[in-house]
């Protein structure tokens, strides 16, 4: 007996722990939300109340419901930026369709609002599942189509819900015990936790892992995906009711700024970006860690101008609490440190070894004439670029033509071209820092206050004068330099992920911003800066100047340098990248300074342009940075891609811009446009089965 | 960023750490009013003009034993401020102020608030929800008059381009609909192109240049932009135009567009070209950035008991050509004696908003809108 005993209480207790070392990141989550939630409690002027939580859960509920569905996305791999604009779409709908006065039925409005978000959710799984086409620009155009739609409906905040609604959602299950919004989330995470179990669950994992892997067992890749999205968007469609719910009335915008603060929550809860690692539990206490925030920095009174610092703060410190552990980056890192302070103190590193060379002795290869093999023609040597880089420039194209019928004046306008080129250059510069971060499988979203700094600092320093740029350049680009660094040394050296980290640094940047310009940024662009902008030599601006020297240095950075080939072999696979002896870490660093330098210089240019800098003025740089870096044929997940795609994929966009802003079309129906078009450029693009 | 910046941020850091350590000090605000702020978006020039506002009618003498301010950030999100308001209930609030990210989104919370005696001041936008007071300007009258000024000047007739602000907020579809309704009446009045602005200057900038991708200045008789005059003057010069062939502009109330109403000839210190006197044709109006500071006056004389209206309406700030003043110093006496422009050499950013005089608030004047500082 005690011997059979022994065995099973030991692999009951590994047993045990696997499950801990499985769901650590939710757990993890959980305890850093208990923490919170003592600390508010140990702070406020009096104990927490059953009062107060039914605040803090209705507080947090949309923001956990829409975050469930994103996890489960991401689970699967993907990725999907149209979660805020289902909430706006389904919250219009909701107000504009229920009437205010009378009582409504509840279930029947919520399976509507579901049934929208579903069927939002089976258009991206369409394209995505059954297209293959990448899930950032899928539901990238999605979000502006339905930003567009959702304007349509209802143009202005207004209209109204029935008071049912919020007497449902914002009531009590057991009255001073449970809250219904609590319930909410229970009850979906126990959907969750049935279909986990299910054949399909087994299947998102597999499909999450490697897709390959799981096509290979026979797991239905494609309609696994479809589903995911299927089910991704009933949960923000739920989301969108609770919205209304709370707020009884409409607004278009209401959703689009919950966006960055799901995947934060995403992450904060323990799910990988990438997929196959995490779940929707560790989610719902990411969404209340960041609901909490607002409460703490209440409590505290932390002033206006250090609240984004407090949160950026707070963001990295929750992530790397959960990442403290034998397996994680940090620690690796760390004993890799000693293993290499080892080596040294025994003389074993390979800078202290002697300089012999220790090449195996080969006969010297034969050449053989060269002129016997051929080199394949162009169009063959570069046939994968081609075909990634082609469809952006053969889409310009059409957007040109169009320009030239519709507006005239386009072709043969030297003026019109001039005007494309120089819009064209901010994102053309982002696009090789936001470019080669995404090749490396990151993403950059400290670029808008990367700008926004930039600029306040240069404009603030030069203040009209000439003389003054040559030592605000370097200041401001030194500057960039730090901010790079410091992204890097986070995502490289504490393994943070780089949307946890960068989103963090642009709160912390946005912050320090404020405190620079004590709200109005002072000063102004010198006229040498302003006249690179807006001067003309032989009617061209000079920037058009730099921006060619800049797109041909950029192509040779990344196709022709030991830095190019390392970025890409870290994107196509991070484990054979360093057995292969590429300095991972040293080399993400580079790569996240470079993208940093490429924000600041685009700050500089839009003060020159813009004569002044503004807070702000970064803003409208962060996702079309992403788009243009897609539309030009890169791969999401890193690896692929080359920078005179994403040069056609900026040129497309702009001229479309430039062709809607030359008519009176209404916002929605060139928001809606938009999106359509991005998607039919990437319609090309997409994956074809290889075997 | 001189030394006084510095201290003052010490002076935030202590307070900080003050109120963290120290929340025994309860005994003292006890006879002071407990009044929260709740901002929007903080990363723009007319919120921080308005949070300085605010600060500056705080610390000025006649509020400054009276209030217990604390001011907070809800960003762009709505659910983020529904948050906030609940926290500030729950936290002991006597009154709230709000700038409201939604004018409907709100109104559960705010309702809420009411119930448990809060009073609750919007300014700038509106919340909808009848128990909140609201301060606020006519958003159709600026529209409209705008809108009207420009036919005028053109005679009724022309091709002219709108660069209007947020779509999808009530503030930017009321004056964008009164502006149209104002255009359709005149037939000869034509939109040729329409941008949306985002209300900066920076944006105004870019989507004119597109638009200017297939058009040319000549083909272009007047502008009608929520905000952007200031930099659509800019352009026209960089594009080689005279000052006198400068087209009418009907916009903001920035003060760099104000310079530039002044007569070409007018002696203005720190002036450079194109934040100068320019005679530039043009109507300015504002949506003015006091607004913050006259509702937490207001909220401090509800919660003394007097009567407050639900509804305050503040006049329209619009400056014309013939009504353009420079002020000298910007206190508030010299701006009721009607100075509307403020020197570049005092105002070294020429999009901060110029519309900061109100007849009901003699407590603010030029240095509570720059650094946060009441009149004496």
């Amino acid at each position: 007996m005690t011997d059979t005993a022994l065995p099973s209480t030991a692999s009951g207790s590994t047993g045990l722990r696997r499950a801990l070392a499985k769901n650590r990141g939710a757990l993890i989550a959980a305890a850093v939300f208990a923490l919170l939630l003592f600390l508010v409690d140990w702070i406020s002027a009096g104990p927490l109340t059953y009062f107060d939580i039914s605040f803090l859960s209705s507080g947090g509920a949309t923001s956990a419901i829409a975050a469930i569905g994103q996890t489960i996305v991401i689970l699967s791999g993907g990725f999907d930026l149209s979660a805020g604009a289902v909430i706006s779409l389904v919250n219009v709908v909701l107000a504009s369709g229920m009437d205010p006065m009378a009582p409504a039925s509840v279930a029947l409005w919520t399976l509507a609002g579901i049934g929208i978000g579903a069927c939002v959710g089976a258009f991206n799984g369409f394209f995505i599942a059954v297209l293959r086409m990448q899930p950032i620009v899928v539901t990238l155009s999605t979000m502006f189509i339905l930003q567009g739609v959702t304007l349509l409906v209802m143009d202005k905040p207004g209209g109204g819900v029935s008071p049912d609604l919020g007497a449902f959602y914002l009531g009590d299950a057991i009255p001073g015990w449970l809250p219904m919004p609590l319930v909410v989330i229970g009850v979906v995470l126990l959907l969750w936790l049935w279909l986990k179990g299910t054949r399909f669950g087994t299947a998102l994992y597999a499909v999450g892992s490697d897709a390959d892997s799981a096509a290979a067992v026979g797991v239905n890749v494609v309609l696994t995906k479809f589903l995911v999205y299927v089910i991704a968007g009933g949960c923000y469609g739920l989301a969108g009711v609770f919205i209304s719910a709370q707020t009884g009335s409409g607004d278009p915008l209401v959703g689009n700024p919950l966006l960055l603060s799901m995947f934060a929550a995403v992450v904060v809860g323990g799910t990988r970006l990438g997929g196959g690692q995490g779940g929707p539990v560790g989610t719902v206490f990411g969404a209340y860690i960041l609901m909490m925030v607002v409460n703490i920095l209440l409590v505290l009174n932390v002033s206006a101008y250090y609240s984004t610092i407090a949160e950026g703060t707070i963001l990295i410190l929750a992530v790397l609490a959960g990442s403290i552990s034998h397996g994680s980056v940090l620690a690796q890192q760390l004993r890799a440190a000693k293993a290499r302070f080892a080596a040294w103190r025994a003389g074993m590193l390979p800078s202290q070894l002697d300089r012999v060379d220790r090449r195996l002795r080969i006969a010297a290869p034969v050449r053989e004439p060269k002129a016997s093999a051929t080199r394949p023609p162009f169009h063959i040597r570069n046939a994968e670029t081609l075909r990634y880089a082609l469809p952006a420039y053969v889409c310009l194209l059409v957007v040109v033509v169009v320009t030239q019928l519709w507006l005239g004046r386009a072709i043969f306008n030297p003026g019109y071209w001039n005007s494309l080129l120089v819009l064209s250059s901010f994102l053309a510069i982002l696009a090789l820092g936001q470019g080669t971060v995404i090749l490396t499988g990151g993403l950059d979203l400290s670029v808008p206050w990367t700008i926004g700094i930039s600029g306040i600092v240069l404009a603030g320093m030069v203040n009209g004068s000439d003389a003054a740029l040559v030592y605000a350049l370097p200041t401001v680009l030194l500057m960039a330099v730090a901010i790079g660094f410091a992204n890097g040394v986070g995502i490289a050296y504490l393994g943070i992920s780089p949307i946890v980290m960068t989103l963090a640094t642009n709160g912390i940047l946005q912050g320090f911003a404020l405190l620079y310009s004590q709200g109005t940024p002072a000063g102004f662009s010198s006229p040498m800066l302003r006249w690179f902008m807006t001067g003309r030599i032989l009617g061209i601006t000079p920037v058009v100047f730099f921006l060619i020297a800049f797109a041909a240095a950029a192509v040779l950075l990344l196709g022709r340098t030991a830095f190019g080939r390392r970025v890409y072999g870290i994107g196509n696979g991070v484990r054979a990248a360093q057995l292969s002896g590429i300095a991972v870490e040293k080399t993400l660093i580079l790569v996240y300074v470079l993208s940093a330098v490429c924000a600041a210089l685009v700050g500089i240019m839009l003060t020159g342009f813009s004569g002044q800098a503004s807070l702000g003025m970064g803003d409208d740089y962060l996702l079309p940075s992403i788009a243009v870096v897609v539309v030009g044929g890169a791969l999401i997940t890193g690896g692929r891609g080359h920078y005179l795609g994403m040069l056609g994929g900026v040129l497309l966009l702009t001229a479309l811009q430039m062709l809607l802003a030359g008519t009176t079309l209404p916002y929605a129906t060139r928001a809606i446009l938009y999106g359509l078009v991005v998607l039919g450029a990437v319609m090309a693009l997409r994956e074809r089965r290889l075997h | 960023m001189g030394i006084g910046s510095r201290v003052r941020q010490l002076g935030l850091l202590a307070g900080m750490a003050a109120s963290a350590l120290c929340l025994a000090s309860a005994a003292e605000a006890q006879e002071k009013h407990k009044i929260f702020l709740s901002m929007s978006f903080i990363g723009n020039d007319w919120q921080a003009e308005a949070a300085n506002m605010v600060k500056a009618m705080v610390a000025h003498p006649s509020l400054a034993d009276k209030v217990d301010l604390q001011v907070q950030v809800a960003g762009p999100n709505a659910q983020r401020q529904i948050q906030q308001i609940n926290a500030m209930v729950q936290a002991g609030a006597e009154a709230i102020v709000i700038f409201p990210i939604s004018p409907t989104a709100l109104n559960q919370v705010v309702k809420n608030a009411c119930d448990k005696g809060v009073k609750v001041f919007a300014y700038d936008a509106e919340i909808t929800e009848p128990c909140a007071y609201n301060v606020h300007i006519d958003q159709e009258e600026a529209g409209r008059v705008t809108a009207e000024w420009l036919v005028q000047k053109l005679g009724g007739k022309g091709e002219i381009v709108a660069i209007t602000g947020v779509p999808g907020t009530s503030v930017d579809d009321l004056r964008t609909k009164a502006a149209k309704e104002v255009f359709a009446k005149h037939p000869d009045i034509k939109i040729v192109a329409e941008a949306v602005g985002m209300w900066s200057q920076a944006v105004a900038r870019t989507e004119l240049s597109k638009i200017l991708g297939t058009r040319s200045w000549d083909d272009i008789d007047g502008l009608w932009m929520q905000v952007g005059c200031f930099t659509a003057n800019s352009m026209q010069l960089e594009a080689g135009k005279k000052t006198s062939e400068l087209l009418p502009c009907a916009g903001e109330g920035s003060n760099g567009g104000r310079i530039q109403m002044l007569p070409e000839s007018t002696e203005v210190e720190g002036a450079a070209s194109p934040y100068a006197p320019l005679g530039a044709p043009r109507i300015s109006y504002a949506s003015p950035p006091y607004s913050g500071a006259l509702a937490l006056k207001l909220a401090v004389a509800a919660l003394e008991g007097k009567e407050v209206p639900k509804k305050t309406i503040l006049p329209l700030p619009l400056v014309t050509n013939e009504t353009i003043k420079l002020c000298e110093e910007g206190t508030w006496e010299e701006m009721k004696a009607g100075c509307n422009a403020f020197k570049p050499a005092l105002v070294s950013n020429p999009g901060w908003f110029a519309s900061i005089f109100s007849d009901q608030t003699p407590e603010i004047g030029l240095n509570a809108a720059l650094v946060g500082q009441p009149e004496d």
